[in-house]
């Protein structure tokens, strides 16, 4: 019997079935998220607006990732208008020309789930003035930048370095009337980004709902 | 379905916020908690603490969090409304009841709460001044959560007497039940180091934990990532985890938390720790314990896999047809029949065919059932997967050795038992036919060696119908040659006769177990390092030398015999046990230049502009180092991925990484082997089939 290269992967096969058999068994799972301090990672994805953009398009400029999910109680008070606290970042980031992604990892059939139509509906009936709405429905993107709640918040600096990484504010409630109150940590970040320091606080523990993978 | 109520629910959730009283009309209920205030007390008298508390009662499906929600979520308050009555500083802070693990997504998202009841309990300082009745005016103020959240707020309030202190039994006794699963401090020590990459909370308490413990440890903080695992260890003072850090986790002084332990058979206990910076606590970290979610859902194996798997052990079955010590039982069963048949009784002998399959597969069926009882009792299965476990893998090694000395003739097994069997054999009719049967199967069992022991661990954690059905297959494999004979006696002639063939073909047999215990040896070096191959290969000469000593007979050889055949099994399963750092062990020899993996040397090698080529490999897994023989480690492929600049990069899964599962799973592979391939420029990487091939491996770096 000639020992061919059939013979080999047939001997092969029970090896491997133990050998997945074990893999699957392994239950280890670290993430693998990106640390402020370092790259941010690239990414591309389709908008709202139907075009395709990826972070290499924005080298130089500042960008700000806001995960977000229209049904989250926790969105929902940063939407709210008064006082349109999301709303007014994004305007005054498009000011400062400040690139502001909001991405929607929600998958479909889950909560927040938004097709180009709808994501463009959201936008235009809360008043929403983000530069781009990326529709995510693998979580592709969310699970490489490691986006764990809506909303989750992301700024990259014009070197294309990733400065902060954590909640929106500081008070971390379902309650509109919290906004006021509380330290807005994107603002802050922007600012020092501004100024030419480094990001005073660069993570923090974002507060909200689970991103709807 | 689901997605329908998911909307529903995020539609009701939405108009809740909007206007609450419309939400009753969608069905849903008007809350998906309801709260209440109760006390221990029905009158208090001024000045004395007692404890009222926060009941919750939840639907089904939906839960509220712990003081630390984990990932998402957040904790319940409770928040006076009317201070007029009883000062804000009367009621004192939650006593938060053990909590347990909402995962969330998978592996990703991790929050930590409570669904069904939950009591949160607090303390009442009843003003000195007191008088008439307290009355506590409150709010609970809670994010409740299914697959969507709900914020949800509910006015509470109690009203309590002040006179004579009365007792409410029935919320007192509620109330203590509760309280009792309030985690209390940790009677022992506490100690986490954080000097390496994955940090270690070690706890070592008089007596240890129970048999089979399980531990988790809930951070108050969140210097840790909740989704990931936390590999357990355990030891005769204690046991300790291997806590994964948060992408900006440290720890300052101390690392404070909740330990949770669940035994089986015992209702789970919490113990809140403080555990101060320092290295790992002698005794509690001697012997891993399997992940408990190991054990609840253990893969199973694809209808496909179970076929391949029983395909196999039906060739194995009858390749047992073949071994000397059941050929003879088939031979002379065989030459009677023939006899049997030229008498005219081939009805009968059909009957005899039937009846001899019977047998074997009852035996193999109760082998099987053994082999389940066994996993049952020692619960074998839930030490995960085999081939990582040191000790393990050096008992195996031996193992294989000593079946391999047994092939060659160096001792005889079984022969006393073949000698019972075939006085009940002997018998004529259904019965002699029955019990040929089963004696070709206990005579068998010793033959079956490298084909129940391959089949064994491959089928060891699957559930037991498959098991069982793999060792019918086997049965029915050994079963079969004389159930065909005995249709077609003529056929008898094309037996082989007994000879001195089959003592050549089973010392033949005895190469490929010495090369089982060989590349067990190498993946033993990997896991456990030199030292352990080293005390594994004394052991086998231990074991050699019990074989020897022993074939003298008499008591004092046989007691001799015994001592070195202990010692040659214990020395190195307790050596193979003392763990080796991630620096030891495992150097493979690079044929060519090759270089760990990581996701930061992807994108550093991708951002230089050259292709990569990612194997993702183990020692222990057999298509890997087939795929390293026929293509990757070729003289062609070589070339041809220096010709194209290829950054050859391996993961090395021999020894559980948590990186790279993270990677296999994110590409939704269940383990090794995997091959990823990059081209030049793109961030994206092509997954090669598990079986390369030199062309199609050169193709892509010619491609690329």
């Amino acid at each position: 019997m000639k020992l061919t290269r059939r013979h080999l992967t047939l001997a092969a096969g029970m090896m491997t079935a133990v050998a997945l058999t074990a893999g699957a068994l392994i239950a280890s799972t670290a993430q693998a998220a990106p640390a402020t301090g370092g790259a941010a990672p690239a990414f591309a994805g389709v908008t709202a607006a139907g075009g395709e953009i990826s972070l290499a398009d924005f080298a130089g400029k500042t960008v700000v990732l806001e995960w977000t999910n229209d049904g989250c109680p926790f969105v929902q008070k940063h939407y709210a208008a008064p006082p349109a606290n999301m709303q007014g970042l994004q305007k005054s980031a498009a000011a400062d020309d400040v690139v502001w992604i909001s991405v929607i990892s929600s998958a479909p059939g889950k909560q927040g789930h938004a097709d180009a139509s709808r994501a463009t509906e959201l936008t235009t009936s809360r008043g929403a003035a983000p530069a781009h709405v990326v529709l995510d429905e693998s979580g592709e993107i969310g699970r490489l930048y490691g986006a764990k709640t809506t909303p989750h918040m992301f700024v990259i600096s014009p070197g294309g370095e990733l400065v902060y990484d954590g909640a929106i504010d500081s008070k971390a409630s379902s309650k509109v009337a919290d906004i006021a109150g509380a330290t807005n940590y994107v603002t802050a970040a922007l600012a020092d980004l501004e100024a030419g320091k480094p990001v005073a606080t660069p993570v923090t523990k974002p507060y909200g709902c689970s991103v709807k993978y | 379905m689901r997605g329908i109520r998911s909307i529903l629910t995020a539609l009701a959730a939405g108009v809740c916020l909007l206007a609450p009283a419309a939400s009753a009309q969608l069905g849903g209920p008007e809350r998906y908690a309801q709260s209440e205030l109760i006390s221990e007390r029905t009158s208090v008298a001024p000045g004395e603490t007692v404890f009222v508390a926060l009941k919750m009662t939840m639907e089904p499906g939906w839960h509220v969090y712990w003081r630390n929600a984990g990932d998402a979520g957040l904790p319940p308050q409770l928040i006076l409304k009317d201070t007029s009555n009883i000062p804000a500083e009367a009621l004192g802070e939650f006593l938060w009841p053990l909590p347990h693990v909402l995962p969330v997504v998978e592996g990703e998202i991790m929050d930590y709460g409570y669904d069904d009841e939950v009591v949160f309990t607090l303390p009442l300082t009843v003003p000195a001044d007191a008088a008439g009745d307290v009355r506590i005016e409150a709010t609970a103020d809670y994010l409740i959560c299914e697959a969507v959240c709900v914020p949800e707020t509910q006015d509470v309030s109690l009203v309590l007497a002040v006179g004579e202190p009365a007792v409410d039994v029935r919320n007192g006794d509620l109330i203590g039940a509760w309280v009792s699963k309030v985690p209390a401090p940790f009677p022992g020590e506490a100690r986490i180091d954080d000097a390496a990459a994955s940090w270690t909370l070690s706890l070592a308490k008089a007596g240890g934990f129970p048999e089979g413990a399980r531990l988790r440890f809930f951070p108050f903080g969140h210097e840790i990532s909740h989704p990931a695992a936390q590999p357990q260890r355990a030891g005769p003072d204690g046991a300790s985890l291997s806590l994964t850090p948060d992408r900006a986790g440290k720890v300052g002084e101390a690392l404070a938390g909740v330990v949770r332990v669940d035994a089986p058979g015992a209702e789970p206990v919490g113990y809140e720790i403080r555990a101060t910076r320092g290295s790992v606590l002698a005794g509690t970290a001697d012997r891993a314990v399997a992940d408990a979610v190991v054990a609840e859902a253990p893969a199973a194996l694809g209808l496909q896999g179970l076929l391949a798997l029983a395909g196999f052990a039906f060739l194995g079955g009858l390749i047992l047809n073949l071994m000397p010590c059941v050929l003879p039982v088939l031979s002379m069963k065989a030459l009677g029949m023939v006899s049997a048949a030229a008498s005219g009784h081939a009805g009968e002998l059909k009957s005899h065919g039937l009846w001899y399959t019977g047998g074997v597969l009852v035996s193999f069926a109760a082998l099987g059932g053994a082999v389940l009882a066994v996993r049952e009792a020692t619960g074998f299965a839930t030490l995960g997967f085999q081939l990582q476990h040191a000790p393990t893998v050096a008992v195996l090694a031996l193992i294989m050795f000593a079946v391999g000395l047994w092939l060659m003739g160096f001792f005889e097994l079984g022969t006393s038992i073949q000698n019972t069997g075939s006085g009940l054999a002997s018998r004529g009719g259904a019965m002699g036919a029955f019990f040929t049967g089963v004696l070709a199967a206990v005579v068998g069992a010793p033959c079956v060696g490298p084909f129940l022991g391959a089949a064994l661990g491959a089928v060891m954690s699957q559930p037991a119908p498959a098991v069982i059905a793999v060792f019918l297959a086997m049965g029915f494999g050994m079963a079969l040659p004389f159930l065909i004979l005995s249709f077609v006696p003529g056929l008898h002639r094309l037996l082989p006769r007994p000879g001195k063939w089959m003592e050549t073909l089973k010392q033949a047999f005895a190469f490929p177990m010495f090369l089982t215990a060989a590349w067990l040896l190498s993946v033993l070096a990997g896991l456990a390092g030199a030292g352990a191959v080293g005390w594994t290969l004394a052991g086998a000469t231990a074991l050699a030398f019990a074989v020897w000593v022993a074939r003298g007979g008499g008591t004092i050889r046989r007691v001799a015999a015994l001592t070195a055949l202990a010692i040659g099994f214990g020395l190195p399963a307790v050596q193979a046990n003392v763990p080796v750092g991630p620096a030891a062990g495992a150097e493979s020899v690079p044929s060519y230049a090759e270089d760990a993996w990581s996701p930061e040397k992807v994108e550093a090698l991708l951002a230089e502009g050259r292709p990569v080529f990612v194997d993702f490999t183990a020692s222990w897994c057999a298509s890997c180092q087939v795929n390293k023989l026929t293509t990757l480690n070729t003289a062609r492929v070589r070339d041809a991925f220096e010709a194209a600049n290829v950054a050859f990069l391996v993961a090395d899964f021999t020894r559980k990484d948590p990186v790279i599962a993270e990677e296999l799973k994110r590409r939704g592979r269940a383990g090794v082997p995997m091959y990823l391939w990059y081209p030049a420029g793109e961030t994206q990487p092509r997954i090669l089939p598990e079986l390369l091939s030199q062309d199609l491996v050169i193709g892509l770096a010619e491609g690329g």
